[in-house]
């Protein structure tokens, strides 16, 4: 498992080696360098936004899988939450979206405190079994709730046509700009992603997944840690979610699928598992592949499953933890 | 390039490599943008789910989509404007749906948009299409559609609704098959709404509903159910369910003898589950439909579209749902005729007024709520023995009108 939680440590002699120090040291910055030309490289707008949304999503759940090391089955549920949070907020009660957003990761918070409350005393495959079965209660009780949430229909008016801060006016229904404004919210959890990896905690987190007896003896409560990492993962997931209704402007009962769980976990897989920037290469990748490939041809899941087992034969710590290893070999 | 041939590259040439493969990058995806032209052809966006459980429909449902373009193309366009189809394919998620949406809107540049097979994906491309101000005209059943909180002056729902459906055959065979009457009921919103049409129609006609049971969506074993229907030895049974539980219902109840009993009726009955199914499982089997190619008899515009099928795929003929593809596109385009250009507001306008013979008669849409006004077939499965070709399935033994009274009344949907 390749991890970039001490760039510098890792960074190794070489013209590619260098390079990749110098973007591992401001990896923040380069991702949203990155990120910034991502409506260019991509056929549509609302499409770089579904990638930097999943991107997010993604990066909050290597939280638990890629640096905890623990499989959760049940993403799906805080992304949803985060949705349903800032959308019914939006659409039944007509509260602004700056206050809805906060609203939705808090309901996503919440969740992810109870579920991680429940999940964290199990390993392994339990642990994915019972964040799956949590999960699925929260998909049933938004399911049944139809006065709140639409039920199988899904919300529908979570409506945010312009934004103003500060006297600036954005129009959300020009993509380019609903792109940049959803941009600029997600480079902040970015940049507090890194932060938290960067800090004791994000060492500690890694000491547990490498070695939990001896991180045990140091005196660290693995409990605690790995509950917190849920939540914290938890949380960005939501925000991600809360970005999704937001930019779609209805909230699917889809997102509270566990079809939704198996998704962020095979974008991370594709990009990367433990790696910073895994996540937006596997989203762009997993998205991109199947978007250009349904207007290709009906057989596309055939084509994009194939390109799926390569994917994963040959390059078994993902796209960019693949090319990470080679890049310091 | 092997790893060791890059520890042999300069820093700068590097350097120079990226840049220039991220210039590369940002061109290359240019061609998979599609031109945005203001004025050329009359683009019409049809996001429907062509891989997934209703794959079939929608194929169909393209295929009729294009014949609809074809016929306006061949008949000169708008003043030499020809229209121009994108489909999509919407996976029958209402994610994809809104994402479909948005491309075909704000990429595309799209004039309309139609399509869609499942009540929550349409729910969701109307609300985008709507913010947007694209008029988007619904081709898949739903009830919600018609109602205030989502309807805008852009929403048209070619397609019948639950309401409709359901009506009419419960008027056909509550009173001539008896009022007690048992409910099988898949357990989502298709389901919820069907029964809630059938008991709505019922009322008039005083039925004693002897027992409701709901099964969940992809049930495989219904037989279980049938005990308890039996014991409470209803005149109907009205099973309100689609697809694939439509026939493993029908293939069980004949196995279970639950006909000699009992009349079952669906309220919907599809033509391409009925060619699966086979004529013994169907046999005397009731259910609505928007369509039945058997139509042509009776009206010309039947025999248009069916002609036109034929002649494009095998001699094969259109099914109920692929029909509404055809209708869909229609009238968005007699719109477009009528009004003399794509202008949204002109063409809402022509819309209202317009009156429209499609594919089996007139129909027109309700100011109020922009529903397609039209008859409502109640059909019957023919008998092995009364099949005379392979595509010759049912006997329309009812054709509701066109008329609004069928409808939920506008004060109903909460329109003003």
């Amino acid at each position: 498992m390749e991890s970039n939680t001490r760039p510098a440590a890792t960074a190794k002699a070489g013209p590619m080696g260098g390079l990749v120090a110098v973007i591992a040291r401001h990896r923040v910055l380069a991702a949203l360098v990155v990120l910034a030309a991502l409506p260019f490289v991509t056929p549509y707008e609302a499409l770089a936004v579904n990638i930097l949304i999943f991107g997010l999503y993604a990066m909050g759940f290597n939280l638990i899988f890629g640096y905890a090391g623990m499989l959760s089955f049940g993403h799906a549920a805080l992304f949803g939450l985060g949705a349903y949070g800032c959308g019914v907020s939006i659409a039944k009660f007509a509260i602004p979206w700056f206050l809805a957003l906060p609203i939705g990761i808090a309901v996503a918070g919440i969740g992810s405190v109870v579920i991680g409350w429940f999940a964290i005393r199990s390993r392994g495959i339990y642990f994915a079994m019972i964040t799956l079965a949590l999960s699925q209660v929260v998909y049933y009780s938004a399911y049944q709730w139809v006065s709140l949430t639409g039920g199988e229909d899904g919300l529908r008016g979570v409506n945010v046509p312009a934004i103003d801060v500060f006297g600036l006016h954005f129009d959300m229904l020009d993509p380019l700009v609903k792109y940049y404004v959803l941009y600029a919210l997600a480079a902040v959890a970015i940049a507090l992603f890194s932060r938290i990896l960067h800090s004791p905690y994000g060492a500690v987190l890694e000491a547990i997944r490498e070695n939990e007896t001896r991180a045990l003896a140091c005196g660290y409560d693995v409990a605690r840690t790995r509950w917190l990492a849920f939540i914290l993962s938890g949380v960005f997931s939501g925000f991600a979610g809360a970005l999704y209704a937001i930019h779609l402007s209805v909230v699917p009962i889809e997102t509270l699928n566990y079809f939704n769980s198996a998704e962020v976990l095979m974008i991370t897989l594709l990009g990367g598992m433990g790696t910073f920037f895994g996540a937006f290469v596997g989203a762009y990748v997993y998205i991109m592949l199947q978007d250009v490939m349904t207007v290709v041809t009906v057989h596309w899941q055939l084509v994009v499953g194939i390109l799926f087992v390569v994917l994963i034969l040959f390059f078994p710590r993902g796209i960019w933890g693949s090319l990470l290893k080679w890049v310091r070999a | 390039m092997s790893p060791k041939d890059v520890l042999t590259i300069s820093r700068r040439t590097l350097l120079k490599g990226a840049a220039f493969g991220a210039a590369a990058g940002l061109a290359a995806p240019a061609y998979l943008r599609t031109a945005r032209a203001q004025s050329g052809p009359i683009k019409i966006g049809f996001p429907v789910p062509i891989t997934g459980p209703y794959s079939t429909e929608a194929q169909d449902q393209v295929r009729c989509a294009e014949i609809a373009i074809a016929m306006f193309n061949e008949a000169g366009g708008l003043n030499g404007r020809k229209a121009e189809l994108l489909v999509r394919d919407d996976k029958l998620n209402p994610g994809e749906g809104a994402t479909r949406a948005l491309e075909l809107i704000e990429s595309d540049k799209v004039n309309f948009l139609c399509g869609s097979l499942s009540a929550s994906v349409q729910l969701s491309v109307n609300q985008v299409a709507k913010q947007r101000g694209v008029i988007y005209n619904s081709i898949s059943q739903s009830d919600s559609i018609n109602e205030a909180a989502d309807f805008s002056k852009y929403t048209f729902h070619e397609a019948l609704n639950p309401h409709m459906t359901a009506g009419a055959v419960g008027r056909y065979v509550f009173p001539k098959f008896g009022k007690r009457v048992a409910f099988l009921v898949a357990d989502y919103a298709y389901g919820h709404e069907m029964a809630r049409g059938f008991r709505t129609a019922g009322k008039e006609f005083g039925i004693e509903e002897v027992v409701e049971i709901k099964h969940p969506l992809g049930q495989t074993d219904f037989s279980t159910f049938f005990p308890r229907i039996q014991a409470a030895r209803p005149n109907v049974l009205v099973v309100c369910n689609f697809g694939r539980d439509q026939l493993n219902t029908v293939k069980q109840a004949t196995d279970f003898g639950l006909k000699q009993q009992m009349k079952i009726a669906f309220p919907v009955l599809l033509f391409s589950q009925r060619l699966a199914g086979g004529a013994g499982p169907f046999e005397g089997v009731f259910g609505g439909a928007n369509y039945y190619w058997g139509l042509e008899d009776k009206f010309p515009s039947a025999k248009r579209l069916n002609d036109a099928y034929r002649a494009k795929h095998n001699n094969a003929v259109p099914t109920d749902y692929g029909a509404l593809g055809f209708a869909g596109i229609y009238a968005l385009l007699e719109g477009a005729k009528k009004a003399g250009g794509t202008d949204p507001d002109a063409v809402i306008a022509a819309l209202e007024a317009l009156k429209y013979d499609a594919y089996k008669g007139p129909e027109y849409f309700r100011k109020c709520d922009h529903q397609a006004v039209q008859s409502v077939l109640v059909l019957e499965s023919k008998p092995q023995a009364q099949v005379k070709s392979q595509y010759d399935v049912f006997n329309v033994v009812e054709m509701q009108p066109p008329e609004e009274k069928f409808l939920r009344s506008c004060q109903q949907l909460g329109h003003g």
